[in-house]
C-alpha cells in the first residue's frame, strides 16, 4: 500500500518537483548562484531598484504561501491579498498604537493571519474548491470597507504612516539595503521552512489531496484536516509577507489591498509556476515588474498581459514558467542518450 | 448483401486496446447477437459503432462510413444506440425523453404518429408521460430507452445488455417487444447480451467475442447447438 | 411599518439585478459545471458596448438589442475559443482560466474606455408609483419587469422549444445527448451565449444605478454568487428567488443593523454564502448536494 502510494505521487507530481540527479545538481548550483547574486545586488543597484527587488521578495513570500495552497494542496484562493493585508495592518497597528519594536510584529502578524486562516478555513474547506474560491473572493472584497470602518484602529481611508526601520549603525547599510536584507532573510527562512515542510509526511499528504482526493481519503489522509492546515499556513505566510511589506513601505491603507492584489497574487503564482519552489520567486518578479514596466503603455496593460498569460499558461504549461524550465532541464540529458 | 459491414475494427481507451480487428456483417432487417464473457469488448464494439470511442478500421451502414465519426453524426445517419446504463435523461419527463429520441428528425406530424406507435409497444409509458424519467422502475426505464431509440426511426438499433438489472419476466417481455419491433419495422438490430439464451432466441446470426476478437460466428441455431461453445463461452448447458 | 415595506421594495429592486447575473452564472453552471468568475466582467463589457452605441446617438432600445446580439455572439465565441481547450480539465484549471478571463476583460475595458466613470442613461422614467405610504420608483418597477421578462423568455425557451429541450438534455446527460444526435459542443457554446446575453441585461440595468466603470460588476458578482449559492447553482428559479432574498436581506441589514450601515453591506452576501454552505450546501432549490470534499 505504501509502495503504490509513493509511485503514484511521483508520476503525478509536476515535472519541476521530479528529482532526477541532474536536475538536483542544476538546482543546487542555480540556487547558490542566485543567493550570491541576491547578497551582491543591493551594493550595486540604485536605491530604487533595491526597493523593487525588496518588493519582489515580499511578494515571493506571499506567493510561497499561495503556492502551498494552490500548487501543493490543489485548493484555490482568490483572496490572499486579504491575509497579506491582515499581516500588514497587524504590524502597522502594533508599531503605531502599541509602539512594539518592529521585529516583534512579524510573529504576531503570522499568528493573527494563521488564526484567521484557520477560522475561515474550517467552514470553507469542508466544501469543494470552487466554493473556497468564491468565499475567499468575497472576503477580499469585504476587507476594504471593513478596514475603513474601524478608523480608530486602522486610520480609516487615510491609512497609517509609520517610520521605516532604521539600520543599526554597525551594519553600515543604507535604509533601502537594510530593508532588502530583512526581506531576504525572511524570504530565505520561509523558503527553507516550506521546503522542509513539503519533504515531510505533511507534504506527501498534501500532494495526495491534490492529486486524488478520494484515493487520499481511502488511504486514510484526513482530508479536511490537511486542507484546513494548508489554508492556515498559506494565510500565515501571506501575513508574514504583509508585515514585511509594512516595514518596507512605511504606509498602509485599505486601497493598497483591494481585490486586485489578490488577483495579481494568483496570477503571479500561476504564471510563475504552481507546485514548484522557484515558482514564487518567478511569480514575485512578475507581480512586481510586469505592472511597473507595462504601465507605461497603458494603465490597463498589466491586466491584459496577466489575463492572457494566465489563460495561455493553463493551456500550454500548467506548471508555469518554473515547470517549463524544469521540463527543459530534464530534456537535456535525455537528448544525449 | 449485408447492410452493416464491420471490417477490421480496432478500438480502445487511451493506450489500452480493447478490440483487435473485428469483422462481421448484418443483413438488413436481421437481429445479430454479440455474445461473450465479461470484458470481451462487447460494449466497446457498440461504442465503436456509434462513435463513442476512437477507432481504426471500417464500419459501413448501407455503404456509408460510420467509423471515425462523432456520436451525434452517427445518430443523424440513422443509428440508435441504447447504451449501458440506458442513457436516460433522469430529471426530464418521459415525454421529453421520447421527444429527444426524435431530436434530429423533422416533420411534426410524423413524430406525433411515432409517439402513438411507441405507446402501442409500451402502453405503460403513455400513463407516465409527465412523470420524471428518474422515477420509473428499471424495466420501465429500459422500455423508455427503447422507445427513445425507436423515435429516431433507426436503420440500425444497437442494444447494450437490455436485460441488465431486470427481473426475468420483465426481460422476457422486453425481448418479445424487440422481436416484434424487428419484425414490424424491419430495423436491423445488434444486441449485446450476457443472457445468451434470450439473445439467441430472437437473433438470426450470432458472434462470440473473446478478448477483443470474434472467436466463433454462425447462425443462432448453430451457436446454440454447439455444446462446447455453450459451456465455455455462454456459461450454460444445452 | 411603511418604512419597512419601503426597504423591502428597494431590496427587491436591487435583488432583481443580482438575480439576473445569478441567472447567467447558473445557466453556464448547469451546462458545463463551471462557475464563470468572468461573468460579471462580461456583463460590464456588454454595458460599455451599449454605452458606446448610445453615445454615438443610437436610441437606447436599439442599442440594447444590438448589445444583446453582440453579447450572445461574444459568449459563444468565448466558449469556443477560451473554454473549449480546457473542457474536461480539473476544476482548478477551469476556475483559473475564468479568473484569467476576468482579469483580461476588466483590463481590456479599461484600455478601450479608460477607468474614468461614465454616466449611463436610465431607460426608465424618473417618477414613482405611490402605493399608500410606499413609494415604488418606476425604475425599480422597470428592473423587476425586465428581469421577469427575461425569466419568462428563458422559461419558454427551455420548456417549449426544441433547442431548449436539447439544452436541457445536454445539461442532464451530455453523453446520452450526443447519442440522440445533439451537437453538444454547439449547445455548450449556445449556453455561454445565452448567459452572456442575460448577463448583459444585468449590466445595463445596474449601470444607471452605479455609474459605469470597469470595476462596476465586482461587487455585483459577489451578490450574484450569494444568490446562486442560496438558490442552488443548478436551479434557475432558485437563482432568481435567491437574488431577491439577497437584495432584500442586504437592504434590511443596511437599514436596521447599525453596525453594517451602508458601507459594510458587502458583508451580507459573504455571510449568506458561508451560512448556506454550512447549513444547506445544495441551496434552497438545488437538486444535488454539492460534493463535499
Amino acid at each position: 500500500m505504501t509502495e503504490s502510494t509513493k509511485t503514484d505521487e511521483k508520476t503525478s507530481a509536476p515535472p519541476a518537483t521530479v528529482k532526477t540527479p541532474a536536475a538536483t545538481r542544476w538546482r543546487w548550483g542555480a540556487l547558490a548562484v542566485l543567493l550570491v547574486l541576491a547578497v551582491y545586488a543591493p551594493f550595486q543597484l540604485a536605491p530604487f531598484y533595491v526597493f523593487q527587488l525588496t518588493m519582489v521578495l515580499v511578494y515571493a513570500v506571499a506567493l510561497l504561501g499561495l503556492n502551498l495552497l494552490v500548487g501543493h494542496a490543489g485548493q484555490i484562493s482568490l483572496g490572499h491579498g486579504a491575509f497579506f493585508a491582515i499581516g500588514a495592518y497587524t504590524a502597522a497597528i502594533l508599531m503605531e498604537r502599541a509602539a512594539l519594536p518592529y521585529p516583534l510584529t512579524l510573529p504576531v502578524a503570522a499568528a493573527v493571519a494563521f488564526l484567521i486562516g484557520l477560522g475561515l478555513g474550517v467552514p470553507a474547506m469542508r466544501l469543494r474548491g470552487l466554493y473556497l474560491a468564491l468565499v475567499t473572493l468575497a472576503i477580499a472584497i469585504f476587507l476594504v470597507p471593513l478596514l475603513k470602518r474601524f478608523e480608530e484602529l486602522t486610520g480609516g481611508s487615510m491609512g497609517l504612516t509609520l517610520a521605516k526601520p532604521q539600520p543599526p549603525a554597525w551594519t553600515g547599510l543604507a535604509e533601502d539595503q537594510w530593508l532588502y536584507f530583512i526581506a531576504l532573510i525572511v524570504a530565505v527562512g520561509t523558503f527553507l521552512l516550506v521546503a522542509s515542510l513539503l519533504r515531510s509526511r505533511v507534504g506527501r499528504a498534501l500532494h495526495a489531496v491534490r492529486d486524488n482526493e478520494i484515493a487520499a481519503e481511502v488511504m486514510g489522509v484526513r482530508l479536511s484536516f490537511y486542507k484546513t492546515l494548508a489554508f492556515a499556513w498559506s494565510a500565515m505566510l501571506a501575513g508574514v509577507a504583509g508585515s514585511v511589506y509594512t516595514w518596507v513601505i512605511g504606509f498602509v491603507s485599505p486601497d493598497s489591498f483591494t481585490v486586485n492584489l489578490s488577483i495579481n497574487l494568483l496570477a503571479g503564482i500561476v504564471v510563475g509556476g504552481l507546485g514548484s519552489l522557484s515558482g514564487p520567486v518567478l511569480g514575485g518578479l512578475f507581480v512586481m515588474f510586469v505592472p511597473s514596466i507595462s504601465q507605461d503603455i497603458n494603465d490597463a496593460a498589466p491586466g491584459v498581459i496577466f489575463g492572457l498569460l494566465i489563460i495561455a499558461v493553463m493551456y500550454v504549461a500548467p506548471t508555469g514558467l518554473a515547470g517549463l524550465a524544469g521540463r527543459l532541464i530534464k530534456k537535456i540529458p535525455r537528448k544525449k542518450e | 448483401m449485408s447492410d452493416l459491414v464491420v471490417d477490421g475494427l480496432v478500438a480502445g481507451y487511451g493506450d489500452v486496446r480493447v478490440l483487435h480487428g473485428v469483422s462481421f456483417g448484418v443483413k438488413q432487417g436481421e437481429v445479430c447477437a454479440i455474445l461473450g464473457p465479461n470484458g470481451a469488448g462487447k460494449t466497446t464494439l457498440l461504442r465503436a459503432l456509434s462513435g463513442m470511442v476512437r477507432t481504426r478500421g471500417t464500419a459501413t451502414l448501407g455503404g456509408t462510413e460510420l467509423a471515425g465519426r462523432s456520436p451525434d453524426t452517427v445518430a443523424r445517419l440513422g443509428v440508435a444506440h441504447v447504451p449501458e446504463g440506458r442513457g436516460t435523461f433522469m430529471p426530464l419527463t418521459v415525454e421529453d425523453n421520447l421527444r429527444l429520441g426524435a431530436f434530429v428528425r423533422r416533420g411534426r406530424a410524423e413524430i406525433e404518429a411515432d409517439l402513438d406507435r411507441i405507446f402501442t409497444y409500451f402502453p405503460v409509458l403513455k400513463t407516465r408521460l409527465k412523470q420524471e424519467a428518474g422515477s420509473l422502475s428499471g424495466g420501465e426505464q429500459q422500455m423508455l430507452a427503447l422507445g427513445r431509440a425507436l423515435m429516431l426511426r433507426p436503420r440500425l438499433l444497437l442494444l447494450d445488455e437490455p436485460s441488465l438489472g431486470l427481473a426475468p419476466l420483465v426481460t422476457r417481455e422486453l425481448f418479445r417487444i424487440v422481436q416484434a419491433i424487428n419484425a414490424e419495422e424491419q430495423t436491423t438490430v445488434v444486441v449485446v447480451e450476457q443472457n445468451a439464451h434470450l439473445a439467441l432466441g430472437i437473433a438470426q446470426q450470432a458472434h462470440v467475442l473473446e478478448t477483443g476478437r470474434i472467436v466463433l460466428s454462425g447462425t443462432a441455431e448453430e451457436i446454440r447447438a454447439d455444446e462446447q461453445v455453450a459451456q465455455s463461452y455462454l456459461g450454460y448447458r444445452v | 411599518m411603511a418604512g419597512f415595506l419601503q426597504q423591502i421594495v428597494t431590496g427587491l429592486g436591487a435583488g432583481a439585478i443580482y438575480a439576473s447575473l445569478a441567472l447567467a452564472l447558473v445557466l453556464i453552471y448547469q451546462f458545463t459545471g463551471i462557475v464563470n468568475f468572468a461573468q460579471g466582467e462580461l456583463a460590464m463589457f456588454s454595458t460599455y458596448i451599449a454605452w458606446t452605441l448610445v453615445a454615438a446617438g443610437v436610441s437606447f432600445w436599439l442599442a440594447l438589442v444590438i448589445t444583446l446580439v453582440v453579447s450572445f455572439a461574444g459568449g459563444m465565441l468565448i466558449e469556443r475559443i477560451v473554454i473549449r481547450p480546457v473542457e474536461g480539465a480539473p476544476e482548478l484549471t477551469i476556475v483559473i482560466v475564468t479568473v484569467g478571463l476576468f482579469i483580461f476583460v476588466n483590463a481590456a475595458a479599461g484600455w478601450i474606455w479608460t477607468f474614468l466613470i461614465k454616466d449611463f442613461p436610465n431607460p426608465f422614467p424618473g417618477g414613482a408609483l405611490e402605493l399608500g405610504a410606499v413609494t415604488v420608483n418606476f425604475s425599480t418597477l422597470g428592473v423587476l419587469g425586465v428581469v421577469g421578462l427575461v425569466m419568462g423568455l428563458l422559461y419558454l425557451l427551455f420548456q417549449h422549444t426544441k433547442i431548449g429541450l436539447g439544452m436541457r438534455a445536454v445539461a442532464t446527460n451530455p453523453a446520452s445527448a450526443r447519442l440522440v444526435g445533439i451537437r453538444v459542443g454547439w449547445t455548450l457554446a449556445l449556453g455561454w451565449g445565452l448567459a452572456a446575453t442575460v448577463g448583459a441585461v444585468s449590466g445595463v440595468l445596474v449601470a444607471p444605478l452605479l455609474f459605469l466603470e470597469p470595476n462596476m460588476m465586482a461587487g455585483v458578482l459577489i451578490y450574484a454568487f450569494a444568490a446562486a449559492t442560496l438558490g442552488g447553482f443548478d436551479s434557475p428559479v432558485g437563482a432568481v428567488i435567491g437574488g431577491l432574498i439577497v437584495g432584500v436581506a442586504e437592504t434590511l441589514a443596511g437599514a436596521y443593523v447599525g453596525f453594517i450601515g451602508s458601507d459594510l453591506k458587502i458583508g451580507v452576501p459573504l455571510l449568506i454564502i458561508l451560512a448556506v454552505l454550512l447549513l444547506r450546501p445544495q441551496g434552497l432549490f438545488g437538486r444535488a448536494a454539492v460534493e463535499r470534499a
